[in-house]
C-alpha cells in the first residue's frame, strides 16, 4: 500500500512534470505562496472595508471550490472513470495485474490525490500567510486553526465531489434522487427547526467556534463521503455491446458549413456518450458557479455598490473559458497524428467546440439574472460573460494549446494567465460597477481574443510534444 | 522503378538516446519493403518521421516527393498510415469512425468503401458499436480500414497483423500482396520475421537505431536458408556471434 502511494504520487508529478520541466512545476507552489503572501500583507487595508468573517467565510469557501475543482477535474463520468482505471496505463489500472482490488486502488488514489493536491495549493498558501504574520497581525495560533480549517474546506469539497462522482458512475437517477434529497433535507431543516446554516459549511462554523464536536462534524462530513465514494466505487461499466445507429453523419451534416465540420461533431458526440457533458457542467461548471454566486452575495451585503449580477458575469465568463478544457480532456490527441490534420486543424476544431457550448455561459447569466432580479443588466452582462469567456479561453489556447488541462500547473503558464486576464477582468468590473454601458466595451475584448488565437496557431504547430 | 521514399541521414534523438541514427534509404514504387529490428530498434521512430508525426533531429526525407519536414500533412493525405498503438476514438461507433475518417479524407461515396470493407474484414456485426467496446482484433480491422479506405498509393503500416488470428492474418496478406501487384507500395514494420519472409520483396534491418542491411529478401534467402537466421546475424545475435 505505502509503495503504491509512493508510485501514484510520483506517477501525478512526473505527468506535469514531463509536460514542462520539473523546475517549472516545482516552482508552481512557490508562486502560490508568493500571491498569498503580497495578498496577507494587505490584510490591514483590506480588513478596514471587508469585515474579517466575511474575510474568512471567503477564504474558506475558495477552498471549498478548489476542492470541488480539484475533484471535479479528475473523477468526472464514465470515459474518466475508463481513461483512470480502464484503458489510461496509469497505476491505478494495475489492478487487472497486480493483486489489489479496484477498491483498495482508489482509496490509496483518494489519499495520493489529497496529499498531492494539499501539498500543491494548500501548505503554500499556509507558507504565504504564515511568512506575512509579522506585517499582518494574525496570530500563530489563529494561522494553526486556518492551516486545519482550510486543509478541512478543501477535503470537504474534494470528498463530495468523490462521493457525487461515484454516484454519478452507478447511475445519474441516482444522482439526482441523492442531491433532491440534500436539498429537501437542507430546506426542511431551515424550515423547520433552529439549524443553524454556518452548519452547512462545518470548516467555517469551526474556524469561527473551535470546539471538539464541531472538529468531529467538520471530519464525518468528509469521512463520510470518502467512505461511500471508495464502498460505491465502480469501474465495472456494463460491458454489453450497444448497437447505436450512425448519429456523425446527420450531425456532421448539419455543421458542414463549418471549417472543422466533422470534427466538432466527434467532440459533440464524445461529449454526449461519455456522459462528460453532463458530468462537467455539473462539477465543473454550475456547482463553482453557484459557490461563487454565494460568495458575492455574502460580499453585496458589505460592498452595497457592487453590481452584484456584472461581478457574477465576469467571474462566470472565467469559469466559461475552462469549457475549452472540457473539448480537450476528452480527446486523446494521438488519435489523430496518422490523419492528414495539422495541430492549427485540431486547435480550430476544438475552437469551435468551445463556441458552440457557450449557451451554458449564457444560461449562467440568466440565473443570475433571475436570482439577483436585476434584469436591466441581464445585456450588458451577457456581453461581458461572453467576451471574457472568449477571450480568457484564446489566452487560454495560446499559453497552453491543446493541454490547458496539464499545463496549468507550469509557474509560467500560471503566472502569465493571470497577468493577462485578473487585471482585464477587474478593469472592465471596476468599470461597469461606474455604469453598467461599461460593460459593452468587453466586446473589445474580442479583437485581442482573435489575434491570440491566429498566433496560437502558428506557435504550437511546430512543437514537438503536440502529438503526445 | 522511381523511389516513393527516400530518406537521406535521417536521425532522430531524444537526449543522449539516439532512436534512429543516420538513416539513408529508398522504398522503390510498387514494392512491399519490410522494416525489420528487434524490439526498440527505431522502427516505429522511423515510421513517426516518414509520416511527419516526429520531426528528425537531422537529415531529411521525401515520401511520393514531398518534403515531410515542410509538408507533412499533404504527406498523410497522400499515404495510409496504420500506427503502433493508436486505436480508434472511444466513443464513435466503427462506421462512424470509417465515416468521419472519409470526412476528414474527403473521400467520395464513403459508405460503399466502408462496407466493402465491413464485409472484407468480416466485421459487419459490429459496425454500430462503440469502438471502446470493441475487441482488440476488431479495432485493428479497423485501423486497417481507415489506412485503405482512399486507395492510397502508398501505405506505411507499423505490425498490422499482430492482434490477427491466422485466419485473418492470411485473408490480410493476401490483400497486400494483391495491393502491391495492383500498383501500389507498402511499407511494413515488423519483427515478426515469417510474414517479412511469406510477403516482403525488399528488407531493411535496423539494431540500436542504425541501418544494418538492405536489399531483395530473395537474395538473403539465396545465402540463408531462413531470414530469422540472416537476422540474428546482422543484430549479432547469430550462432557465429
Amino acid at each position: 500500500m505505502r509503495e503504491l502511494f509512493w508510485a501514484m504520487m510520483k506517477e501525478e508529478w512526473r505527468l506535469h512534470a514531463t509536460m514542462f520541466g520539473s523546475i517549472s512545476f516545482a516552482l508552481f507552489p512557490v508562486l502560490i505562496g508568493a500571491i498569498t503572501f503580497m495578498g496577507s500583507l494587505m490584510l490591514p487595508l483590506i480588513g478596514d472595508i471587508i469585515p474579517g468573517q466575511t474575510l474568512s467565510f471567503l477564504v474558506h469557501a475558495q477552498f471549498l471550490l478548489l476542492g470541488v475543482m480539484v475533484g471535479g477535474f479528475g473523477l468526472l463520468g464514465q470515459e474518466v472513470m475508463n481513461r483512470r482505471f480502464g484503458q489510461a496505463s496509469l497505476l491505478a489500472y494495475s489492478s487487472r495485474t497486480l493483486p489489489l482490488s479496484d477498491r483498495t486502488i482508489f482509496a490509496v488514489f483518494v489519499v495520493k490525490d489529497t496529499v498531492y493536491y494539499v501539498i500543491l495549493w494548500v501548505l503554500p498558501v499556509i507558507a504565504g500567510i504564515t511568512l506575512a504574520a509579522p506585517w499582518s497581525g494574525l496570530s500563530l495560533p489563529f494561522i494553526g486553526t486556518l492551516a486545519l480549517t482550510l486543509t478541512l474546506s478543501f477535503l470537504t469539497g474534494l470528498a463530495a465531489v468523490f462521493l457525487l462522482s461515484t454516484l454519478y458512475a452507478r447511475s445519474m437517477l441516482l444522482l439526482a434522487g441523492v442531491l433532491a434529497g440534500g436539498v429537501l433535507l437542507s430546506t426542511l431543516l431551515l424550515a423547520a427547526t433552529t439549524f443553524d446554516p454556518v452548519l452547512f459549511f462545518p470548516p467555517y462554523a469551526l474556524s469561527r467556534s473551535f470546539t471538539l464536536p464541531l472538529l468531529l462534524y467538520s471530519l464525518t462530513v468528509i469521512a463520510v463521503p470518502f467512505a461511500l465514494a471508495i464502498l460505491f466505487m465502480t469501474t465495472e461499466f456494463p460491458g454489453r455491446e450497444k448497437h447505436i445507429p450512425d448519429r456523425f453523419s446527420p450531425l456532421a451534416g448539419r455543421l458542414r458549413r463549418l471549417h472543422s465540420g466533422p470534427m466538432v461533431a466527434k467532440d459533440l458526440l464524445d461529449l454526449r456518450r461519455s456522459g462528460g457533458l453532463i458530468g462537467q457542467t455539473l462539477f465543473s461548471f454550475a456547482l463553482p458557479l453557484a459557490l461563487i454566486w454565494v460568495t458575492l452575495v455574502v460580499l453585496a451585503r458589505v460592498l452595497p455598490d457592487a453590481r452584484l449580477l456584472i461581478t457574477f458575469a465576469g467571474v462566470a465568463g472565467i469559469i466559461g473559458a475552462t469549457i475549452y478544457t472540457w473539448v480537450t480532456e476528452f480527446d486523446a490527441i494521438a488519435s489523430y497524428t496518422f490523419l492528414p490534420l495539422g495541430t492549427r486543424d485540431l486547435i480550430r476544431s476544438k475552437v469551435t467546440t468551445f463556441l458552440l457550448l457557450q449557451p451554458l455561459t449564457l444560461l449562467a447569466v440568466l440565473a443570475g439574472a433571475i436570482a439577483s432580479g436585476e434584469y436591466g443588466s441581464l445585456l450588458p452582462a451577457v456581453v461581458l460573460a461572453l467576451s471574457v469567456s472568449v477571450y480568457a479561453a484564446s489566452v487560454m489556447v495560446w499559453l497552453t494549446g491543446l493541454w490547458p488541462a496539464v499545463m496549468v500547473y507550469d509557474v509560467r503558464v500560471l503566472a502569465a494567465s493571470m497577468i493577462l486576464i485578473g487585471p482585464v477582468l477587474l478593469g472592465l468590473i471596476g468599470l461597469a460597477s461606474i455604469s453598467v454601458l461599461y460593460a459593452f466595451g468587453s466586446a473589445l475584448l474580442l479583437v485581442p481574443a482573435y489575434l491570440l488565437l491566429r498566433w496560437s496557431y502558428r506557435r504550437w504547430e511546430t512543437w514537438e510534444k503536440a502529438f503526445y | 522503378m522511381a523511389a516513393v521514399i527516400s530518406a537521406s541521414g535521417l536521425s532522430r534523438h531524444y537526449g543522449e538516446l539516439k532512436a534512429v541514427d543516420q538513416v539513408s534509404l529508398e522504398v522503390e514504387e510498387g514494392s512491399l519493403f519490410g522494416l525489420l529490428g528487434p524490439n526498440g530498434s527505431g522502427k516505429t521512430t522511423m515510421i513517426r518521421m516518414l509520416t511527419g508525426q516526429v520531426r528528425p533531429t537531422s537529415g531529411s526525407a521525401h515520401v511520393l516527393g514531398i518534403d515531410v519536414v515542410a509538408n507533412s500533412v499533404q504527406v498523410r493525405q497522400q499515404i495510409g498510415i496504420i500506427p503502433e498503438q493508436e486505436t480508434p476514438p472511444s466513443f464513435l461507433t466503427a462506421e462512424e469512425y470509417l465515416a468521419f475518417v472519409g470526412s476528414i479524407r474527403k473521400i467520395p461515396a464513403v459508405q460503399e468503401k466502408a462496407d466493402w470493407w465491413f464485409d472484407f474484414l468480416e466485421f459487419s456485426d459490429k459496425r454500430d458499436v462503440l469502438c471502446k467496446d470493441l475487441s482488440r482484433g476488431t479495432r485493428q480491422k479497423l485501423m486497417f480500414a481507415q489506412a485503405f479506405l482512399h486507395r492510397p498509393v502508398l501505405a506505411l503500416i507499423d505490425e498490422p497483423l499482430i492482434n490477427f488470428d491466422p485466419v485473418m492474418q492470411k485473408t490480410v496478406k493476401g490483400y497486400l500482396k494483391e495491393y502491391v501487384r495492383d500498383g501500389g507500395t507498402i511499407f511494413l514494420s515488423t519483427h515478426i520475421l515469417e510474414i517479412a519472409e511469406e510477403i516482403c520483396s525488399d528488407v531493411a534491418i535496423i539494431h540500436k537505431g542504425r541501418l544494418v542491411h538492405t536489399g531483395p529478401v530473395a537474395g538473403i534467402l539465396g545465402q540463408q536458408q531462413h531470414l530469422a537466421d540472416f537476422f540474428l546475424e546482422a543484430v549479432g545475435k547469430g550462432s557465429h556471434a
